[in-house]
């Protein structure tokens, strides 16, 4: 199954996000989180998205989840950082955070291989939310 | 040449500015950004000078140490600086091979790296009100030198005063990138930290880099 | 020949978040393709196995919603997703009487 990692300036707006995730999956789906900086406040680490990707990696491949700005720098930053074998395997989802983290949870649980969990995820950047 | 202990002088003289002006680049980017940049960086490169003294960093090569400031700062900073400062060091280190004594040309080309690192990190070009509009002039300044068979340490400083120059260039543009582009127009009139940041950072290696052993 | 089925959804939270998600993964379970579509709000169709889309349809309770599959297990497809939105009732009960005796 893909795994998914969330990677946000907030450790809070993660961990949270990672409660729905397992929510909606019952768990079957494996989230790693990246957030905060290294102590502990507001801002992100390349190195431990590094470490969340290989942890969420149980080799169909990785996808990532970013917030605003510098998650996105981290997070390339991150894929630089890892073995060349990984880096094949981990894809950044450009998308809205909590939406698509969700719609690639869910699409991860049913077995989907990493491109249709990308493919979700950024499904989600044209969602609306107020109906008629 | 410079050796290791010149690439571990840059790197205390680089947290003794980013210290000092600590206020001042918080201020600037109070003004176009998060107010953060300067406590991002002193958090970052006090990191850098904890690791780099907890080792002994005589005894690694240059290319070593500017890797391992590279990995800190990702790490360390939090903001967007730290994978663009960091992305620097580690491409700089890495157009250093295992060389311990490195001449002029050597740290032109690294330089260079750094510098394109950054660029296709943060996706800027120059003009944007970014760190570029001070590392490019400041990288061509140093190029061109080194072409002109000047001494390293005139080279230096001469990659220094356009750093500087480069980062008082910005005072007018509009911010086309990062936190501050989200300002638009209101982002005129305020010199961009990240690029102070870099004089700073260019200040500090031309300084290092001049001394005498 | 795909099946069709239109009930109105009595399931108290509709087709929010996690009854979605669960939907998602029921529909998962069978081969065949199944789209649902909002008679209330003219929303769709949706994949049953698009969280996202299924969201978009903004399904409550109350709405009348159409399910269509097509493919292998379409009829027990459509079944256990029905039995998702909850409640038995008339509608429900002949659409179950017309796909009893239309093969697998």
């Amino acid at each position: 199954m893909v795994g998914i990692v969330i990677v946000s300036h907030s450790g809070k707006i993660a961990g949270g996000i990672k409660d729905l995730i397992e929510q909606l999956t019952q768990g079957r789906v494996r989230v790693e989180v990246a957030a905060g900086a290294v102590d502990g406040s507001l801002g992100t680490d390349a190195t431990a998205i590094t470490a969340a990707i290989q942890r969420a990696d149980t080799g169909e491949g990785v996808a990532v989840l970013m917030d605003l700005g510098s998650a996105v720098l981290s997070a390339e930053t991150a894929l630089d950082l890892l073995p060349l074998e990984a880096r094949k395997r981990a894809l950044l989802c450009d998308a809205p955070l909590v939406e698509g983290a969700v719609a690639a949870g869910v699409e991860a649980s049913l077995g989907s291989d990493l491109a249709a969990v990308r493919q979700a995820a950024e499904m989600s950047r044209s969602l609306t939310k107020l109906g008629g | 040449m410079i050796t290791s202990s010149s690439i571990a002088s840059w790197l205390r003289k680089a947290a003794a500015e980013v210290a000092s002006h600590r206020d001042e680049l918080t201020a600037l980017d109070a003004a176009i950004g998060d107010a953060d940049h300067g406590i991002n960086l002193q958090r970052g490169f006090a990191a850098v000078l904890g690791r780099m003294e907890a080792g002994n960093p005589a005894e690694k090569t240059p290319a070593a140490l500017s890797k391992e400031a590279g990995m800190v700062l990702v790490a360390s900073v939090g903001g967007a600086s730290g994978p663009l400062y960091g992305t620097f060091f580690l491409r700089f280190g890495g157009a250093l091979g295992d060389q311990r004594e490195l001449d002029a040309a050597t740290l032109a080309a690294a330089f260079r790296a750094g510098l394109e690192g950054i660029r296709q990190r943060g996706k800027a070009e120059l003009g944007e009100k970014t760190m570029i509009d001070a590392w490019q002039p400041a990288v061509e300044a140093l190029e061109s030198a080194v072409a002109a068979g000047k001494p390293l340490e005139v080279a230096m400083w001469a990659a220094a005063a356009a750093a500087q120059a480069g980062a008082e260039a910005t005072t007018p543009m509009v911010a086309r990138k990062g936190r501050a582009s989200y300002m638009g127009e209101r982002s005129r009139g305020h010199q961009d930290p990240g690029a102070t940041s870099t004089a700073l950072l260019v200040k500090a290696a031309a300084e290092a880099f001049s001394e005498r052993e | 020949m795909p099946t069709e089925l239109r009930l109105v959804v009595k399931s108290e939270l509709g087709l929010h978040a996690r009854p979605a998600a669960a939907f998602v993964q029921a529909a998962a379970r069978f081969s065949a393709r199944v789209e649902v579509h909002n008679l209330t709000t003219g929303k769709g169709p949706a994949s049953a196995r698009s969280l996202l889309a299924l969201l978009s349809l903004g399904v409550r309770q109350g709405h009348e919603v159409r399910l269509v599959a097509e493919g292998e297990q379409e009829s027990e497809a459509v079944l256990a997703l029905a039995e998702l939105l909850g409640g038995k009732d008339a509608e429900l009960e002949k659409g179950l009487d017309q796909f009893q005796g239309a093969g697998a």
